[in-house]
């Protein structure tokens, strides 16, 4: 009877453990950006935008242009990565798009000392 | 019948099982939260070279002396004089065969130039933005013409073959669409000199400019 007693104890507290940790849970998922997110991505765009670089005449990339950026990406963070043949970050940066009319081109500098020759690949994501 | 109560095992038994449940719960709150990616994508670029010769070339020089002349445009050699009395060089190529958008760009790219008569003094090349023929070129012409007003590089005029980087040049000009070259131009200034570099016209094959060029796209 005892040792009944004792399972039936720790499947009760147990059980309500769970439904506090589950409630805090649903609170973050559905307070979190992650929900915000989703609804900007179809404000914003879903299509994978053009970039083009500028170099200096040493060969390094001096700039990183995207092109036909949605004006509704205005305010958010876009980043770059210029990336080798091993998908590894030769240099990274970022710049926030602005207001303009139409698409925007918007233009990303910071990137180090990176040769152009070295880079085969830009990594790019839009953030809030 | 006894009333049930919590004891202490209980709640350390609780705990012990549904930690784990809560840690891995917590994890994935907070990738969520803390991954707020709209949007990702890559772009892969194609690499590719796509050298020039003096068959896609053109060349040619004015003449301070000749303001009307376009014999530069034929000669064997192009004559790049400093002084009171100045000949101006120019040489460009066609980069419609290497087929290239204008989203395309400039890795690195070399042109060169080999002195056929030798001086001590500097030649230095400026862009040319605008079109031009060695047909019709002449120094009275060089007012139609829009050239960059700082040099891209520059050397000596010493015998024998120079090669010079031109990469953000070409880079520039593959997003425009077009190459249309460099000027080159005596600035030691001073005393009166000529350096002459072979042309496309040129007897020696070894003697006429060409380019490298390695892109991406």
């Amino acid at each position: 009877m005892k040792r009944l007693r004792n399972i039936f104890g720790i499947v009760v507290t147990t059980t309500l453990l769970s439904v506090g940790v589950a409630s805090a849970a649903s609170l973050s998922f559905g307070t979190s950006a992650l929900g915000a997110g989703s609804t900007t991505v179809t404000g914003c765009t879903s299509t994978a935008l053009t970039a083009t670089r500028n170099v200096n005449n040493s060969g390094n990339v001096t700039q990183l242009n995207v092109t036909n950026v949605p004006q509704a990406c205005a305010g958010e963070v876009l980043a770059a990565a210029l990336e080798n043949s091993s998908h590894t970050s030769l240099g990274s940066s970022s710049a926030i798009v602005g207001t303009c009319t139409g698409g925007c081109t918007v233009a990303i500098t910071g990137f180090g000392t990176v040769s152009a020759a070295s880079v085969t690949a830009y990594a790019l994501s839009l953030t809030q | 019948m006894r009333r049930f109560q919590i004891t202490p095992l209980h709640l350390a038994v609780a705990i012990l099982v549904g930690l784990p449940a809560s840690a891995g719960v917590a994890y994935a709150a907070s990738l969520g939260i803390g991954s707020n990616k709209l949007f990702a994508w890559s772009q892969t670029l194609t690499k590719g070279t796509c050298n020039q010769t003096s068959t896609t070339a053109d060349d040619t020089y004015v003449q301070q002396g000749s303001p009307a002349s376009t014999a530069g445009g034929t000669a064997t050699t192009l004559s790049i004089t400093g002084g009171a009395t100045q000949n101006y060089a120019f040489i460009r190529f066609n980069l419609s065969g290497c087929s290239l958008p204008t989203t395309a760009g400039a890795d690195s790219s070399t042109l060169t130039v080999v002195v056929t008569t030798s001086s001590t003094h500097t030649i230095s090349l400026f862009p040319v933005y605008s079109s031009w023929s060695s047909s019709t070129l002449t120094w009275n012409g060089l007012g139609g013409l829009t050239i960059g007003s700082t040099a891209t590089t520059s050397f000596t005029g010493s015998a024998g073959s120079h090669a010079l980087t031109v990469t953000a040049d070409v880079d520039a000009a593959i997003k425009a669409g077009a190459l249309w070259g460099w000027e080159l131009r005596d600035t030691t200034g001073g005393a009166a000199a000529t350096t002459k570099i072979g042309a496309v016209e040129n007897g020696t094959a070894g003697n006429r400019p060409s380019m490298t060029l390695s892109y991406e796209k």
